[in-house]
């Protein structure tokens, strides 16, 4: 377990050092998600009616594209430059590596949804600060990165990488698609937490249930 | 120590790239294996690595059955291969600390800075990887590679990107690493160094190990002649259907 524990952060450690200095992915991720932004800003009227449930369908829609540019690339330093088999290699169990990527994917996106949410208020006049919502983003974000680690970690080993990462997983994520929108819409109405709270449930249920299987399968997918 | 392979074959689809190949390698000696490009050499490098499964055959550590499953053995292997396995945005120091923590060895600063000079980067530790030349990019992966003191080293092509000087530093240091008993297997096409320092020459072809020779007293020109005999005469097909 110490082994374990001590190998995702010496690797967490890596790939957030290796990205605060070349923004391969923050950079990319920003812009998309300010660009996305602006295009709804135009697209769509907001209207007092609709304004809830279409605010945190804008924000997850901008935070989980903005995501798949980072999980694309989530795992390329490691396979440009051979990485991985050196860490295959290394690591007490390749669980590791995954949990790893799940961790700094995680946090990425985290840092993604605190830089997005101040602009899409200041472009809606509409304040999204809000903890529940916060906590909401957090468990979509956990859920979501759970599942797009093993994607990646399957992909990134095809040619074909770039399309296959959005096909092989947005099918997978709706469940957090939907339980995200439906849980952020009712906080933004102000309904009671009994009309969003067994979404929130299913958040917290699918982020478990696909980083278990995750653990699992992950060992089968890199080495087959 | 003594690494056997036995009935080694591995295929991938239809080509199988080895074929019953057994060899065995000695602590204390390093091998070099040639063979034509697409002759296998790589893939029998990461077959003894544990990086890719054979599709029959066993391997055995002093009689033990070799399982990579278990991290012990995993990390028994240094590696070099094409790639360099190095971390462009981290220094030279920092990319040695990264694997240093991953393999707990429990190195310190001042050891990792000592295994650095060791590969004459003592000065260029600070930089970050993607300033170095491919040279120094090779000497660094040569030190990542003996950071956590592996049993065995299996190098694919160490000369390449060497200029003179780092082809004789990393010869010292093969030497040495000899002496302190590690087994090593080299594939190279740089028979005027790898002569200075292999204690046998192994030819790969047709998925097998075709021929070997000592390289006791062996004049260079002997040795160049009998792998240019050899490999001229090979066919060059790169792997033989199943």
């Amino acid at each position: 377990m110490k082994n374990w524990l001590h190998g995702i952060r010496t690797l967490v450690w890596k790939d957030l050092v290796q990205e605060w200095r070349s923004k391969d992915m923050l950079t990319a991720m920003f812009a998309f998600a300010i660009l996305t932004l602006f295009i709804f800003n135009y697209a769509i009227e907001l209207s007092p009616v609709n304004r809830a449930e279409i605010a945190a369908g804008i924000i997850w829609v901008v935070i989980v594209f903005a995501g798949t540019l980072g999980l694309n690339r989530s795992f390329t330093a490691e396979q440009d430059q051979g990485c991985f088999d050196a860490l295959v290699m290394a690591v007490p169990d390749l669980s590791v590596i995954y949990l790893a990527k799940l961790l700094t994917n995680f946090l990425v996106m985290l840092f993604l949804t605190v830089l997005v949410i101040p602009v899409y208020s200041l472009l809606y006049n509409q304040s999204l600060f809000s903890l529940p919502l916060l906590g909401v983003l957090v468990l979509g974000a956990w859920g979501y990165a759970a599942a797009g680690t093993l994607i990646a970690g399957m992909t990134v080993q095809t040619r074909m990488r770039d399309l296959l990462l959005p096909i092989l997983l947005f099918p997978i994520l709706m469940p957090v698609n939907m339980a995200v929108v439906k849980a952020a819409g009712g906080i933004l109405a102000g309904a009671a937490w009994q009309d969003y709270s067994l979404w929130v449930a299913l958040l917290g249920v699918y982020g478990i249930i696909v980083t278990v299987i995750s653990i699992l399968v992950f060992e089968y997918v890199i080495r087959e | 120590m003594r690494l056997e392979a036995h009935d080694i074959s591995k295929s991938f689809g239809s080509s199988r790239v080895l074929d019953g190949l057994a060899i065995s390698l000695e602590g204390g000696q390093m091998v070099c294996l040639l063979g034509r490009n697409g002759a296998g050499k790589t893939t029998l490098l990461r077959v003894l690595s544990g990086l890719l499964r054979p599709s029959a055959g066993e391997m055995r550590l002093d009689g033990e059955i070799l399982d990579f499953a278990d991290d012990h053995n995993r990390q028994a292997v240094g590696l070099v291969m094409h790639q360099p396995y190095l971390y462009e945005h981290l220094t030279g120091l920092e990319n040695l600390r990264f694997y240093s923590r991953l393999y707990q060895t429990g190195l310190e600063q001042k050891e990792l800075v000592s295994h650095l000079s060791r590969v004459g980067l003592g000065k260029s530790g600070q930089k970050p990887v993607r300033g170095y030349s491919r040279g120094m990019k090779q000497r660094l992966t040569l030190a990542r590679a003996l950071l956590h003191d592996p049993k065995i080293l299996l190098l694919d092509e160490p000369y390449t990107g060497l200029d003179l000087s780092g082809s004789q530093l990393l010869n010292k240091l093969l030497l040495e690493e000899q002496e302190q008993g590690r087994l090593i297997l080299a594939t190279t096409h740089e028979l005027t160094y790898a002569h200075q320092i292999a204690k046998r020459f192994d030819l790969l072809s047709r998925g097998k190990i075709a021929e070997s020779i000592q390289n006791e007293d062996l004049p260079l020109q002997e040795l160049e002649a009998w792998a240019a005999r050899f490999l001229d005469s090979q066919p060059s097909k790169k792997a033989v259907p199943v």
